[in-house]
């Protein structure tokens, strides 16, 4: 439903307001814009918290009394994919969302950042494969390698984007991800499981209490402008 | 300093908030007409009116692609725009401050 703010067209001059109207109604309106354009609501990182403590923890059950190690059964890893699936479709969602309308700039860098996320994790793909195939490690270095390995590239690459981009928020995340995962490889191909769920979903429930705090609104003293 | 201080041009609810939504996305991006209306619930007259003022003063530059019902119309502040608001702003916190 449309409303009309501000006085019809044609109006001679249209509706005033005093200055602390005026304050009120910019910070309202940036709050509310940011909130919109910003794909990155509470409930996508609760899904990725569920998604890390319940995947990694079917696998962790799988392989904790495994001796010697094996590596997880496929029906564990099809959970396991599945869940990870669900995640990225909700973040595609809610991106797609969020940004509807927005074209320019930003939009191009991401979309060449993605290209390049997506080709550079294929190529490590192809390698873990090539590693395994060649028989020479065992399937605790193949499987620490895969998911340690993985989580601690792709961390320190988007680590470095963000660095670039100067976005500190997603730093603040980028980073302890590195450790959890630094964290499970020293835990071993059993352990490693349960480290990074539990870690992982710990530290996405802190961003969406942190993302939720944020939405709530900014305090009225915050008069500003830009992105 | 009294509200006379203040940019008239912006100091009106629905400009402001037009204003102030545009300038929330980084230098370089751009907002279509469509997603502008619905997140602010101008009704399409009243937003044309108030875009083509602000377009005019040289706060803000529409841009439009494609052609017949694919045709797409997006805005974006200027660097005059975005002055003008940094401006508007600092001058609402003196008022406030009672500079």
């Amino acid at each position: 439903m449309s409303t009309h703010i501000g006085p019809p067209s044609g109006t001679p001059e249209e509706s005033r307001m005093d200055p602390g109207e005026a304050a009120r109604l910019l910070e309202q309106t940036q709050a509310k814009s940011r909130r919109s354009l910003d794909f990155r609501a509470p409930w996508i990182a609760l899904v990725a918290a569920a998604v890390a403590l319940v995947g990694f923890g079917i696998v962790w059950l799988n392989v904790r009394n495994q001796h010697p190690f094996t590596g997880p059964s496929p029906v564990s890893l099809v959970v396991l994919y599945g869940l990870i699936a669900v995640r990225i479709a909700t973040v595609i969602y809610a991106r797609a969302r969020a940004r509807s309308g927005v074209s320019g700039h930003s939009v191009t860098v991401q979309r060449n950042e993605a290209v390049v996320m997506g080709g550079a994790l294929l190529v490590w793909y192809v390698v873990l494969i090539a590693i395994a195939s060649s028989g020479q490690h065992d399937a605790g270095f193949d499987w620490s390698l895969g998911l340690s390995g993985t989580l601690i590239a792709l961390a320190v690459l988007w680590t470095g984007r963000c660095a670039i981009h100067k976005n500190w928020r997603e730093l603040a995340l980028t980073v302890p991800v590195a450790l959890i995962a630094a964290a499970g490889a020293i835990a071993g191909p059993r352990g490693m499981w349960l480290v990074n769920g539990v870690g992982l979903c710990v530290l996405l429930l802190v961003t969406a209490a942190f993302a939720r705090r944020q939405r709530r609104g900014t305090p009225t003293h915050m008069v500003r402008t830009g992105a | 300093m009294t509200a006379e201080a203040l940019d008239p041009l912006i100091h009106v609810p629905a400009r402001l908030q037009i204003m102030a939504t545009l300038a929330t996305l980084p230098d370089g991006d751009q907002l279509s007409f469509k997603r502008l209306q619905d997140m602010l619930e101008l009704t399409p007259g009243n937003l044309i009116t108030h875009l083509r003022k602000l377009e005019e003063a040289g706060y803000l530059a529409t841009s439009k692609t494609g052609s017949g019902p694919a045709s797409r119309t997006s805005v974006a502040l200027t660097d005059d725009g975005r002055h003008a608001l940094d401006i508007y702003a600092t001058t609402l916190r003196g008022l406030l401050n009672g500079v």
